[in-house]
């Protein structure tokens, strides 16, 4: 109960941060070419994602760290966004929407692991996470970039999720640190498939065409 | 009454011979052949220590009347070792399949069941006809968070033992090697040739899920293999290669993001375009301008000009021949 009241205040806190990003850059850059970078820079994050978590889950200890470790998803209200998606529904996502998704998603990751960053043991771990958590923040300004740049309306911001029970427990809470971390992994290799897909329907072409117009 | 019967190498084996009383006089034979006495204790058959060559039927007669008393088919084998289980996606986003094998045989019949577990959910692995020992799963969703778990269980008549493989939806992904691999020389280009390949059939969506490619080459005669990394695009020339020297070429792929690489390709083989001899042209200008100084006309020598042919076959004699006659003509016209 009074965990859960810090933690929300905690990610109200961190998440109205000002996450409006500066359009002025990458509007010129032209969709394609952010898109590009928008994928490149999962890539970049699912690598570093690799070593973190590994460290994080060893600090969490057993049985998180064990590698066939494979917990049931407790009926929780869905805290976490998730990536899995029904194959057909993901294939005819229209371009706002799988940008939208990938928007929501990511913000409300970054949320998470922000609250994660003053409770984490080491120095050292804590210094990890702040890296990787600005390393996401660069990832949704990308995002939102790009969004903004074929003229689409960036999603709400994030929200602390009102109501949902806290981690009743030390056990349960160090769950949803496992399954915030899995949900993060799962996001950055289905995001390289949402990118490739958006990098072939965009052509860049059409983008130029509208920046010339806005300069008149 | 017919029955088999399943032992394991080593053990020992007692058969009654049916109803007959232990010391009712009987004869027992092993696949047609009598079975000496010394094996009997009564009317009991006693096989110590059987292996392999004692399977087959045994039979039991009355002594007097040779009347069959019983019949068994007895198969020595021996339990299930741990079964070796393999899955693997090379269809993504379709699905994966996963197949098995006992590393050693067991030499009586064995069944396998496989169990595939996402969650809370027991997914049907549907078996598949051609080859035997696989089968196939399609997703229901995709970028699960979720681990499969497969479990194998093979069983005889001796024994059973199992084995289980988790994994993520990504880690299993391995694409079939790529296809029609094939390398050209390059016409005036000594040290260049032209790979080009297609994707592997089974990957259902290349346009969604692109593949990337490695290419290793190297010259016969040597060991060490170079390669190359594409990214993009199912060709590549190679611009080093040694000039005159057979090539060995091979292509693997995997997916842009996720997975692991194919098995290599089939191999092909390919040698840079070389030039002609030099030697051979030279020696025509010479007789040629011997020619044009004298005053009687002279037809060259056909033979050196048909050397230049000589081993493409019997068109290039024809040639020859007719290019004789023609400037035998001219000669003709000329005096």
């Amino acid at each position: 109960g009074d965990s859960w009241g810090i933690f929300a205040f905690l990610c109200a806190a961190l998440c109205h941060l000002p996450a409006v990003p500066a359009l002025n850059g990458t509007e010129e850059l032209g969709a394609g070419q952010s898109i590009q970078k928008t994928y490149d820079l999962t890539r970049y994050l699912e690598h570093q994602l690799r070593t973190l978590a590994g460290t994080y889950l060893n600090y969490l200890g057993p049985p998180f760290n064990e590698p066939d470790f494979t917990p049931p998803r407790l009926a929780r209200a869905e805290r976490v966004p998730g990536a899995t998606v029904d194959l057909e529904l993901w294939r005819g996502l229209t371009d706002n929407a799988r940008l939208a998704a990938n928007y929501r998603a990511y913000s409300r990751l970054l949320c998470y692991l922000r609250a994660l960053d003053g409770q984490a043991g080491t120095a050292e771990l804590r210094h990890r996470l702040g890296h990787f958590c600005s390393s996401l923040q660069g990832l949704v300004l990308s995002i939102a970039g790009v969004m903004s740049s074929l003229g689409y309306p960036l999603p709400a911001g994030p929200t602390a999720a009102p109501g949902s029970p806290g981690a009743a427990n030390d056990f349960l809470k160090k769950m949803d640190e496992f399954w915030l971390l899995k949900e993060l992994q799962t996001w950055l290799w289905r995001s390289a498939k949402d990118f490739n897909r958006l990098k072939k329907k965009v052509p860049p072409a059409v983008v130029t065409l509208r920046l010339e117009a806005r300069g008149f | 009454d017919s029955r088999i019967q399943y032992e394991r190498v080593g053990a020992d084996v007692t058969m009654k011979c049916g109803s007959m009383d232990w010391d009712a006089a009987v004869t027992w034979t092993a696949n047609g052949t009598d079975i000496d006495d010394s094996h009997l204790n009564g009317s009991y058959l006693i096989l110590k220590n059987v292996d392999l060559t004692r399977s087959g039927q045994y039979s039991c007669y009355e002594g007097s009347s040779w009347h069959l008393k019983y019949q068994t088919y007895l198969k020595v084998g021996v339990p299930p070792k741990e079964p070796v289980l393999m899955c693997r996606s090379n269809n993504y986003p379709k699905g994966f399949y996963c197949s098995w094998h006992l590393p050693s045989p067991t030499y009586i019949p064995n069944s396998f069941n496989i169990s595939v577990i996402h969650g809370t959910r027991e997914m049907v692995c549907e078996k598949d006809i051609f080859p035997k020992n696989r089968c196939h799963i399609r997703y229901l969703q995709l970028f699960s968070t979720v681990k499969y778990k497969v479990t194998l269980t093979v069983t005889n008549a001796l024994g059973k033992n199992s084995t289980t493989l988790t994994f993520d939806e990504f880690a299993i992904v391995k694409p079939d090697p790529p296809e029609s691999v094939v390398a050209k020389p390059v016409p005036n280009n000594p040290r260049r040739l032209e790979v080009a390949w297609q994707n592997p059939s089974s990957w259902p969506d290349p346009e969604s899920f692109p593949l990337k490619f490695f290419l290793r080459y190297r010259p016969l005669i040597l060991d060490q293999w170079q390669h190359v990394e594409l990214s993009d695009g199912t060709s590549h020339t190679i611009t080093d290669a040694y000039a005159g020297k057979e090539y060995i070429i091979q292509v693997a792929a995997k997916d842009n993001d996720i997975g692991t690489w194919s098995d290599w390709s089939v191999a092909v083989h390919a040698t840079p375009w070389t030039e002609e001899p030099k030697h051979l042209t030279t020696e025509v200008q010479i007789t040629e301008t011997t020619s044009t100084s004298t005053s009687s006309f002279m037809p060259p020598p056909t033979t050196k000009i048909c050397d230049k042919g000589a081993g493409v076959g019997s068109g290039a004699v024809a040639v020859c021949w007719t290019a004789g006659l023609v400037l035998a003509a001219y000669g003709v016209l000329f005096i």
